[in-house]
């Protein structure tokens, strides 16, 4: 029973699977810039560093002041994670939720800083019966997804959810406010 | 008379009888329920390979040679692979992860200028995503260090019982479980030759010595073991006692761990599984059976080798091979791996074992078979291990101190997961003895600062931006006396801006806002970021009197790289069953334990630390402008060099020290702080990313003085600091950009005013 509500609760979540746009304009200060095909950890023959290192993202004294205006941008998962999350879903069907949430690990080693693994996460420990956890999965994702209301709303989502789980109904209410608001943006 | 004597030969014959049918039923009855005792298997994290992953060639093939694949010019067999222009085609072995297995499966990866460009199957289908094996490093032997790994007779290449049969037991299929005319031509053999190239025991005696007996060589052993191969003969297959044979042998020893069975052998010897041996190494292996000491491939590869021709010659005489391949396989190296194990992290495994003796008794984790699946990523403790080892090795030339060996240790995270990536216990990587990352537990010194500050931050008093007063303090202690402390300079700064109090560690500074703080708020937040103990609430608690082993503070630190979220550090991943069965997972967990825009603050004041503080030396060695974030930590008389820092996707902690807390003469940007910037040179680590959140905004400020300093302002060193959005900071005189004046200055008044009252 609990387990249904929890399942309904996640429709909205499972729906913003669908936020797949190309990645907007990005500009201005130290905002992290998304990765849909991040820069993994590149082993090295005998250790040594990659040919093509990082770009920091300050520290260059050419730089003007940075401008206030807050930067929009839209997460999107690459390619490899796509797929291990699509893995993830077909076990969850099979009611592998163990096994669902090794293959999601395998996604968040990937894309480590995308909040659209996080939110998946956090979704797979509501299914699994943890909402304690998926609430903190939210709270990640929301951090994480600064910048990005689309996937703010939907770690919103993921948090009304995990809060109803534990009962707590009133937050879970504030938080389904948060995330309406920002789906109207 | 004659009855007396026929009396005792009837009791002689009756009690012979006895013996041999208690021999018959012991050695039936333990051989039917045989079942070896199976040490837990440790992996390591195995490689998720996939299209845009920036992974070049090379690097590709470094991580198939450590797994023991082998190029060929044409795949034949898993375990291979084959370089063709910018494609790497690899044939896979079938592996076991936690979450499942993967079959034996052909991969064609094909390379681009950003690393993996496409991946497709043997079918040419594309591959978005797949793992290489993932490495064994290690098992959890029992105390007697029996160590194996069993195979089906699936699994063993058939040459290796003929080989078997024709070096050690030539009528192994026919005979009895003894052989009279072996042994007849055994000794004939060996008095030609004058010395012992053929065994007199069949390989079922060996088989009954290695399982069933003790290894003294007496007469009444002999006996015994001759029944007791005629009695196991009488009750079980050929084909039965050659499989056990093969797991059951004793074939090498590594330390205190022995090594048994043709299984593990082959990985000790070869690091690769046993169906995978070619001729020349399965000879060696023959080679071996017959003195594992003696013969040891390591420590005498050229005895070794002649013994292994020698089996060859066999093989050939006794037509198991032609003499051709004989010949050819002669020509062959030993080809036996480098180190005594291949790869043995005995620091990393220490840290597992100690994981899972929480939840599985020592009988399962030496018995049961287990499969344990861990964190541990081989290419980060490789350059880990380097890191410190090299660098300690130059500091020796210069710090001869107390003739006492200058030691260290490294803990790696990765902060997302919580993963641990490398445990480095001391820089002798290989010894297994005292666990530095794990058990020493030294003074942080300053390692506790940006927890201060984050407290400072949290209570909406404090910004990067507000100037503090680091001027001599003295505090009244409960025993009446009074605490004096003083910089490590032994200087006063006076009017400094947080920013500088913690990019230079100014101890005065810190002090005076931790007093304003108070003790316990301070250890709230270093226990909400995993702290196990309370420290003793006394003023020294502040500058960092506080007894913790690398590894918690890895911990602590590990929620500061991650913008205030703890995440448990894990080095297990999941246990699975010897047939499979998921036993326990050690999911990710993450709990929010700090307000982000107060650790986005308190990371941006950490970057200052490396780009103008006592961590400034790093930027020698960081690749330029790699952003990391960090903190310098030295002890009272330089006993403990510290560093404490992280990227975008890694953390690092290196601790350098003597064990008996001789002062090193070092500070923690002298001994500990080059470890970590090369270690995270080596790396090729990713910049430090961190989302802004709602609230912060970037500004540039002077680090001497905090006043608003765009770059390029005449006479500053402004850096850029998060603040909260709508601190007004003073401009700096003569520059331009700066905002409104007023609140810095009004507030460090009112801050002079609460600590004058």
């Amino acid at each position: 029973m609990k387990m249904l509500a929890g399942a309904l609760a996640l429709g909205g979540l499972l729906a913003g699977c669908s936020l797949l746009s190309p990645p907007q304009g990005m500009g201005g200060y130290p905002q992290p810039q998304e990765r849909t095909v991040p820069a993994a950890r590149a082993p090295g023959p005998n250790g040594e560093a990659p040919a093509s290192q990082p770009v920091p993202f300050q520290g260059a004294p050419a730089q003007p002041p940075a401008p206030a205006a807050p930067m929009q941008r839209q997460f999107t998962l690459g390619p490899a994670a796509t797929a291990l999350v699509g893995e993830a879903h077909a076990q969850e069907r099979t009611r592998n939720f163990g096994l669902a949430a090794q293959t999601l690990e395998r996604a968040l080693s990937i894309e480590p800083g995308n909040p659209l693994v996080w939110i998946e996460l956090g979704r797979e420990n509501i299914l699994a019966g943890n909402p304690t956890q998926a609430y903190g999965m939210g709270r990640k994702a929301l951090y994480l997804a600064s910048g990005d209301p689309h996937t703010q709303a939907r770690a919103w989502q993921l948090i009304a959810a995990s809060l109803r789980e534990q009962g707590r109904n009133s937050a879970a209410y504030a938080a389904e406010e948060r995330a309406a608001a920002l789906s109207q943006n | 008379m004659g009855g007396l004597l026929a009396g005792v030969l009837l009791v002689g014959v009756l009690g012979s009888a006895g013996y041999v049918y208690y021999l018959d039923r012991m050695v039936t009855h333990r051989f039917e329920g045989l079942r070896w005792t199976l040490p837990a298997r440790v992996y390591a994290a195995p490689l998720d390979l996939y299209a845009g992953l920036d992974l070049s060639q090379p690097q590709l093939e470094h991580e198939l040679q450590r797994l023991s694949y082998h190029q060929v010019s044409d795949l034949q067999q898993p375990g291979s692979y084959r370089v063709s222009g910018d494609r790497v085609d690899i044939d896979l072995r079938p592996a076991r992860f936690a979450d499942g297995s993967r079959p034996a499966m052909g991969l064609s990866v094909a390379f681009g200028p950003a690393g993996i460009a496409d991946m497709r199957d043997a079918a040419g289908r594309e591959v978005p995503v797949t793992r290489l094996d993932p490495l064994l490093i290690g098992s959890i032997f029992p105390s007697d260090g029996v160590d194996r790994i069993v195979v089906t007779p699936q699994q063993v290449p058939p040459l290796l019982p003929a080989a078997l049969k024709a070096v050690e037991d030539r009528t192994f299929d026919t005979n009895w479980g003894v052989d009279p005319m072996g042994i007849l031509r055994a000794a004939w053999v060996d008095l030609r030759s004058h010395r012992i190239e053929e065994g007199a025991s069949t390989l079922t005696q060996q088989l009954v010595r290695s399982y069933f007996l003790s290894n003294r060589q007496t007469f009444g052993r002999k006996i015994r073991e001759a029944i007791m191969a005629v009695a196991l003969t009488e009750h079980f297959s050929k084909a039965d006692l050659m499989n056990a044979y093969i797991n059951e042998i004793f074939l090498g020893q590594d330390g205190n761990r022995s090594i048994h069975g043709f299984g593990l052998a082959s990985e000790f010897y070869f690091g690769r599984p046993l169906s995978e041996l070619d001729l020349p190494q399965i000879a060696t292996l023959v080679a071996i059976v017959r003195g594992p000491t003696y013969y040891d491939p390591r420590r005498y590869p050229l005895r070794t080798l002649a013994r292994r021709n020698l089996v060859l010659k066999i093989l050939a005489q006794q037509g198991v091979v032609t003499r051709a391949q004989a010949r050819a396989a002669a020509r062959r190296p030993l080809g036996v791996t480098q180190g005594a194990s291949g790869a043995y992290y005995p620091s990393y495994l220490d840290l597992v074992r100690r994981t899972l003796q929480r939840d599985y008794p020592e009988k399962e984790l030496t018995e049961a078979g287990l499969r344990i699946y861990t964190s541990l990523q081989p290419r980060v403790q490789a350059l880990a291990e380097r890191a410190l080892d090299s660098h300690l090795q130059a500091l020796d030339k210069w710090h001869h101190r107390s003739g006492e060996k200058l030691e260290g240790a490294v803990v790696v995270t990765s902060p997302q997961s919580g993963d641990v990536l490398a445990i480095v216990g001391g820089r002798d990587a290989d010894f297994d003895g005292f666990n530095r990352a794990l058990d020493a537990h030294r003074s942080i010194g300053s390692l506790v600062k940006p927890f201060i500050y984050l407290t400072a931050l949290e209570t909406g008093r404090y910004t990067a931006a507000t100037v503090v007063q680091d001027q001599a303090v003295s505090i009244k202690l409960s025993n009446g006396r009074y605490w004096r402390p003083h910089n490590y300079t032994r200087r006063t700064y006076g009017p400094v801006p947080l920013v500088r109090a913690l990019g230079d560690s100014l101890n005065l500074a810190t002090v005076g806002v931790g007093m304003d703080l108070g003790l316990g708020k301070v250890t709230g937040t270093l226990r909400r970021f995993g702290l196990k103990q309370t420290p003793d609430q006394v003023p020294a608690m502040l500058l960092g009197a506080i007894d913790i082993s690398p590894f918690q503070v890895a911990q602590l630190y590990n929620g500061l790289a991650n913008g205030g979220f703890r995440t448990p550090l894990r080095a297990v991943q999941a246990v699975v069953s010897v047939d499979g069965k998921p036993l326990k997972a050690f999911p990710v967990q993450v709990t929010q334990v700090a307000p982000a825009a107060d650790v986005y603050q308190v990371d941006s004041m950490m970057e200052q630390v490396i780009t103008h503080g006592t961590g400034v030396p790093a930027l020698r060695i960081l690749p330029p402008g790699l952003v990391t974030a960090g903190k310098t930590g030295t002890s009272s008389q330089d006993r403990d060099s510290w560093f404490a820092g992280f990227s975008g996707g890694d953390l690092a902690v290196v601790w350098v020290g003597y064990d008996h807390y001789q002062p090193t003469g070092l500070t923690g940007s002298e001994g500990a702080l080059p470890v970590w910037a090369h270690l995270m040179t080596s790396l090729g680590t990713p910049s430090l990313e961190m989302p802004a959140p709602e609230g912060v905004t970037p500004t540039w400020i002077d680090y001497l003085t905090g006043m608003g300093a765009p770059p390029g302002c005449p006479g500053a060193q402004p850096v850029q600091v998060a603040l909260p959005t709508g601190t007004q900071v003073p401009p700096m005189p003569g520059c331009a950009g700066g905002t409104t004046v007023g609140t810095v200055l009004e507030r460090a008044g009112q801050w002079l005013h609460r600590l004058v009252h």
